[in-house]
């Protein structure tokens, strides 16, 4: 085996890894933080990518800039769908089974919004760095996915410092960790869990626009992406930020090997084997659990 | 319910006998075959909804693979039709055998998957399905990525479909009375008592894991059968639809949506489910239908988050004063 290309493939698979991290941190905090799996958190990445791409053949914005007015547009609309959907659905018996039958039809919803607007092509966003490479020694680095991978470091990091230092980051963890006793602290539960739904949906944009820049992307694209997220968060354990990053890069590592010395068609059959294996074993994740 | 007078009781049986009359006759009396069809696989749904009701409703093992059991079924079926020879009678007994080895591996998986318990369930069942579908897609013994052909029945069409119209119409009926024995029997209170707590079931003797086990098997079971029979509806085979993701989820919705604490239940949620999907996708254009459809699920989820029949009980005893 050459290692050069062996290099050159784990690379390619710890990018895809991170960028599949950052649209995972928000789906687990919601996981973790709410008990709300939400089902359509990919789909709502999937249209922040569709947007990204709209503004780039329309008005050619780059789609790294357009997040700046995105990812405050998602966090409203989150806001939104929580106030109205989400919480009515919270106070009843199962909130996870409720939670997924509802956010399904949300999932449901959203994509054949998509449909509607862009039709089922494949789409490929193409900014002016695309097809530009740079070269570091013997391996190749593609312009668009380093940057996908610097905004999922960036936007990780962000979140994970959030929940450390800020006030509102230690009212989320605390909801978390009791959510009765941080009540009784004086924690506003349904605004925390408001802002933790929006910020979840929010990096789910950045995520999107992130997978965008690696892959081409369809309506229905955002099953894949689902299957990943559950991947990333159930590996990563559920609400842990690090953890989910950490997932991301090893499930990146694993894939990028298989992709190296397996038949293309097995590596997905391969991923999905681990994580039943990873659930079978350690149903609560290779990290301990901690936010 | 306690209190069901004897005529309701006869009332009652008397609409069932008649229905499965109508049910039984329909197919002769020279309808469309589009109505055949249709009516077939609405029976296909409410069977494996109500066997999904087993695990998913009772012990609130919310299994999101079972389009794995419908698909193995259907590809035992289409190789043993291939080794047995193909006709109108083996194709359909073929069937049998094709769910038990759906219960088979339903017994393999459900072993270290059954000790998962919420989401996490969920999710490895989801896996499951996903590897299921990914690996005959990729083996060539099971025709890999260009499907299997069954030799189909050398019938004319209307008389085909009404066997298999005949034959479904059976299975769901035994699955219902199956489920509906188990509803009421001791194995049935061993699952409601797991779903309610395992801890607890586990100390009053309910041997948790064999209950589990047994459930998960008789649910795979009667989607293996429908697998098996839907194989030479189709007579022709696709990882994609057999396999297909959307129908896992759709059983499972479907008999939430009707309320999964009856065997009830998921009849009415997949017979409805079945008209709403059939009657939008008929009159509405595609994409709308698909977001009436979306809709529908968080209207009753907020409205009725217990199930339709769940919130029907609830209406009559606030309505009517005993």
């Amino acid at each position: 085996m050459n290692t050069v290309l062996l290099v050159q493939s784990l690379i390619g698979g710890i990018i895809m890894g991170s960028v599949y991290a950052l649209l995972g941190v928000g789906f687990s905090l919601t996981w973790g933080v709410m008990r709300v799996i939400h089902i359509s958190h990919a789909a709502f990445g999937l249209i922040a990518a569709f947007v990204a791409y709209g503004c780039l053949q329309r008005w050619g914005i780059d789609p790294i800039a357009s997040l700046v007015f995105m990812v405050p547009l998602l966090f409203c609309c989150a806001c939104f769908v929580y106030r109205f959907l989400i919480l009515p659905v919270t106070k009843a018996r199962e909130v996870i089974v409720s939670s997924m039958i509802l956010t399904f039809g949300i999932a449901i919803i959203v994509e054949n919004i998509m449909l509607l607007i862009w039709g089922p092509d494949p789409r490929l966003i193409t900014t002016w760095y695309t097809s530009r490479v740079f070269i570091v020694g013997p391996f190749y680095f593609q312009y668009a996915p380093v940057a996908g991978f610097v905004m999922a470091v960036a936007g990780v990091g962000v979140i994970h410092l959030f929940l450390k230092k800020t006030y509102t980051g230690k009212a989320v963890r605390a909801a978390w960790q009791q959510s009765d006793a941080a009540q009784l602290y004086g924690v506003n539960l349904t605004r925390i869990s408001m802002i933790t739904f929006g910020l979840a949906v929010g990096s789910a944009g950045a995520g999107g626009v992130g997978l965008a820049l690696l892959y081409s992307f369809e309506p229905h694209a955002h099953n894949l992406w689902l299957i990943y997220l559950f991947l990333v968060v159930i590996v990563g354990g559920v609400g842990n930020v690090l953890g989910t990053a950490a997932a991301g890069v090893l499930i990146g590592i694993i894939t990028g090997l298989s992709l190296a010395f397996l038949p293309y068609q097995w590596v997905n059959p391969l991923t999905f084997g681990l994580l039943m294996a990873v659930l079978a074993v350690r149903p609560h994740g290779l990290f301990r659990s901690e936010v | 319910m306690a209190s069901v007078c004897p005529t309701k009781t006869a009332k009652k049986v008397v609409g069932i006998a008649l229905l499965s009359a109508i049910l039984l006759v329909f197919p002769w009396l020279g309808p469309p075959v589009y109505f055949i069809s249709f009516l077939y696989t609405v029976f296909m749904f409410v069977c494996m909804a109500s066997a999904w009701n087993l695990i998913g409703g009772y012990a609130g093992y919310l299994s999101f693979g079972h389009a794995a059991f419908f698909g193995t079924g259907a590809y035992a079926a289409a190789m043993l039709t291939k080794a047995v020879g193909p006709g109108t009678a083996s194709n359909l007994l073929c069937s049998i055998p094709s769910g038990l080895v759906a219960a088979v591996i339903a017994l393999v998986v459900g072993y270290p998957c059954l000790k998962l318990r919420g989401p996490y369930f969920a999710v490895i069942t989801l896996c499951f399905a996903f590897v299921v579908q990914l690996s005959v897609q990729n083996l060539g013994v099971l025709g890999g990525p260009d499907g299997l052909w069954i030799k189909g029945m050398d019938l004319p069409v209307e008389t085909g479909r009404s066997i298999l119209y005949e034959s479904m119409l059976l299975l769901m009926a035994i699955t219902i009375l199956v489920v509906e024995r188990i509803e009421h029997s001791k194995f049935g209170a061993g699952l409601r008592a797991i779903k309610q707590d395992e801890e607890v079931a586990q100390t009053m003797a309910v041997n948790a894991p064999r209950l589990k086990m047994g459930a998960f098997a008789l649910s795979a079971f009667f989607p293996g059968v429908a697998g098996g029979l839907h194989a030479s509806y189709l007579t022709y085979i696709h990882p994609t639809i057999v396999f297909d993701v959307n129908m896992s989820i759709l059983i499972v919705l479907m008999a939430l949506f009707g309320g999964g604490a009856s065997w009830l239940g998921p009849v009415v949620g997949a017979v409805l489910l079945s008209f709403i999907n059939e009657l939008l996708s008929t009159f509405v254009k595609a994409e709308l239908a698909r977001i009436i459809y979306g809709s529908l699920f968080i209207v009753v989820i907020i409205f009725m988050p217990n199930g339709i029949m769940e919130f029907i009980r609830k209406r009559k005893q606030t309505g009517s004063p005993h």
